[in-house]
């Protein structure tokens, strides 16, 4: 039975879409083989693995639909980031940014498409784009700060 | 309407995956 945000139509075809979906209970009182070799402390817990079993992205929580499918976007962008696929991560990143502004990764989506951009092009310019646009929108954000090593870079050449 | 199908095995899920070539989505849940 599908419920929370999993009864949400938008999320199940989002889902069945882009990932393999997998179900493991926890059981507090014997942990499983599952709980201990990915060290689940608290339930709901979400990782994000690539075809190959490797964890990229893991959150801690209940997730409401918005914030679901934000978390799920990102997690797509961070693989394409680790394995080094920087286009296919940078629209990932962006889709973050331009769809789900007010969801919890918007932040660091914006800081990770600064560092693909950088990466892909070369160029600085695009971290000191992602430290604007951090101030700009998030300046509390612990990726404001993170992004202030790049205020100094300069946006004209 | 597209019902989510569940994996309950992770190597089952894991076959499908590299064979898909899609990421695994995995909600570790407790019924308590």
């Amino acid at each position: 039975m599908n419920t929370g945000p999993y009864s949400n139509e938008k999320v199940q075809k989002f889902i069945m879409e882009n990932f393999i979906p997998l179900k493991s209970q926890c059981l507090w009182d014997k942990p499983t083989e599952l709980m201990q070799k990915f060290e689940i402390k608290w339930t709901p817990t979400f990782i994000i693995h690539d075809p190959e079993g490797k964890e990229h992205h893991r959150i801690v929580g209940y997730l409401p639909v918005d914030d679901l499918i934000a978390q799920l976007i990102f997690a797509k962008g961070k693989i394409y980031f680790d394995t080094d696929r920087l286009l296919e991560a940078i629209a990932q990143f962006q889709t973050v940014i331009d769809q789900y502004p007010n969801a919890g990764p918007a932040p660091e989506a914006i800081f990770l498409l600064g560092v693909a951009g950088y990466k892909h092009t070369h160029d600085a310019k695009p971290l000191r784009q992602a430290y604007d646009r951090l101030i700009a929108k998030y300046p509390q954000s612990e990726w404001a700060r993170r992004a202030e090593p790049y205020s100094a870079i300069p946006l004209s050449t | 309407m597209v019902e989510i199908n569940w994996e309950r095995d992770f190597k089952t899920a894991l076959e499908k995956a590299k064979k898909s070539g899609k990421p695994i989505y995995h909600d570790f849940w407790f019924d308590g």
